[in-house]
């Protein structure tokens, strides 16, 4: 973010701007589309409900988006590590995502009932594959040559993994992160639809069933607010790790 | 003096003795023959040069030597490191730098040491200690990224040497340099060679560099890969590389060698 925040922030002050003038100039009913200050006075209002929701799908979130990422990082290690493995685990894990999460959401909740763990487990089934994938190409990619030169140090293959393979693969492991915590939003809401007693995703069910449009504009900022700045942390632990890359001419 | 085929007198003890050994390799649906019988002795202490063409085998040879590869036929043996495995115990560094641009100056020239055990800190202070004579002093924290190619061959070439190997494998160091700083590179590699007496060989396709360093060269033909010729190289140490490579003696032994290239190449 170079140009600094000031670009999106300007443009979407005027497209909320735009939206009131609209709102108020048509006279839209509000119960269809609710202002921008009638939003944000729901907001203000109700901040304790949406702090205490928020903090629920935020555990959710948070919890399902490490298992995953570590379900992901071991399974793409694995299957890199064992030519047999990834042959066989491969298909099964595409067919992992092909399952229409809403159809097996439910299930998990019928497993682990009314808990954080069908949300978490929602969310990790998520994230755990753009991370495995992203594991998976990130290793193979590492200089053969410099695996070759380990080996003539007699390092073994768990040391050519920890000291060559990871940390080349380091920028791709995090693009598997960042597409993982973007849609770990999306897994704790559907998670929480499915069968849950708070949370950002019931309050949304509430407020839809109560026919409160503002109340579901407003859950939907927060929610909206939460995945960003969780996916700008991903990215500056990014940036945090691989700080050596400002000085790398060339790839290895 | 010459001596044919490539097998030295019995005099010093052999480093590493090569019998007969070839290799073929499969690339896409042809298969290539990259040495045939060949046979080498390299004595102990000594700086010897493998010398040929482009693809005429010598990068399958260095393979074979530090135990990456094994050969289809023949033997390879490293008589003053024993019997066993030559893989893990042989010094090797390759043509390209092979850097990790994720780690510091100090912390790739300790990735040897770490991988033979080394702490990380104990391995750091003895890096630090050959940072000034590899011309390294003041870039310990720099990373790779950030040097030049001679510098970053210094930092690949310490990271060969720190792990104090009897032999010592390079596999055209230098190629990617321009002339200048190979010829400030050389006379420094001899210059280290000459206080840390190992056995080094030496791979290139740049038969001046040979000469000037090496106590004997080996000339490679390709096609099937094998050692054509073996040549002293009498010159007197220490050697100055301006005086050397200008000298009558120096050119009539390079003479003696692109001639046996003309022939067999």
């Amino acid at each position: 973010m170079k140009s600094g925040l000031w670009p999106p922030l300007l443009l979407g002050a005027g497209i909320i701007a735009a939206w009131e003038i609209y709102v108020r100039a048509a006279g839209i009913d509000p119960l269809l589309l609710p202002p921008p200050s009638a939003v944000a006075r729901y907001l203000a209002e109700n901040a304790q409900i949406m702090v205490s929701n928020g903090a629920a799908t935020l555990t959710e979130l948070l919890v399902g988006f490490f298992c995953g990422a570590i379900i992901g990082l071991s399974l793409g290690i694995l299957m890199q590590a064992w030519r047999w493995f990834r042959e066989a685990a491969y298909p099964w894990l595409v067919a992992t995502q092909m399952v229409p999460i809403p159809a097996v959401a439910p299930i998990l909740v019928l497993w682990f009932g009314f808990t954080i763990v069908p949300k978490a487990a929602t969310v990790a089934l998520m994230c755990f594959f753009p991370v495995a994938v992203n594991t998976v190409d990130g290793l193979s990619a590492v200089n053969p040559e410099l695996i070759r030169l380990l080996r003539t140090f007699g390092a073994g293959p768990w040391r050519v993994t920890s000291m060559a393979a990871l940390p080349s693969a380091l920028p791709r492991i995090f693009s598997g992160l960042r597409v993982a915590m973007a849609l770990s939003v999306v897994g704790a809401v559907v998670g929480e639809w499915v069968g849950s007693t708070h949370g950002l995703g019931y309050l949304m069910l509430h407020f839809e069933n109560r026919g409160e449009t503002a109340g579901l504009f407003a859950t939907v900022a927060v929610l909206t607010v939460m995945g960003i700045i969780l996916f700008f942390l991903v990215g500056w632990a990014e940036n945090w790790a691989l700080s050596w890359k400002r000085y790398a001419k060339e790839t290895l | 003096m010459t001596i044919e085929p490539a097998v030295m007198p019995a005099a010093m003890p052999a480093a590493m003795k090569v019998r007969g050994v070839s290799k073929t390799y499969r690339d896409g649906s042809r298969t290539v023959k990259a040495l045939e019988g060949a046979d080498v002795d390299i004595p102990d202490g000594n700086f010897v040069s493998i010398v040929g063409p482009s693809a005429c085998g010598k990068s399958t040879l260095l393979n074979l030597f530090c135990g990456l590869d094994k050969p289809d036929s023949g033997s390879i043996e490293a008589p003053v490191l024993g019997n066993g495995d030559l893989l893990g115990r042989i010094g090797y560094m390759p043509q390209q730098d092979t850097l990790m641009p994720w780690r510091n100056v100090t912390d790739n020239v300790t990735v040897g040491l770490e991988c033979l055990g080394c702490g990380r800190e104990d391995a750091r202070r003895r890096a630090r200690e050959h940072m000034d004579r590899f011309g390294l002093s003041g870039f310990e924290l720099s990373y790779p990224g950030q040097l030049s190619g001679g510098m970053r061959q210094r930092v690949a070439m310490l990271r060969t040497f720190l792990c104090g190997r009897r032999i010592n494998l390079l596999d055209e160091p230098f190629g990617k340099l321009d002339a200048i700083t190979r010829a400030s590179m050389q006379s420094w590699l001899l210059d280290y060679w000459q206080d840390n007496r190992c056995t080094i060989v030496f791979v290139t396709h740049d038969i001046d560099e040979a000469l000037f360093l090496s106590d004997v060269v080996h000339l490679m033909c390709p096609r099937p890969g094998r050692i054509t010729l073996s040549l002293e190289v009498d010159i007197p140490r220490p050697r100055k590389y301006e005086d050397v490579v200008t000298s009558a003696h120096f050119n009539g032994l390079k003479a003696t060698l692109l001639q046996s290239l003309g022939r067999d190449g």
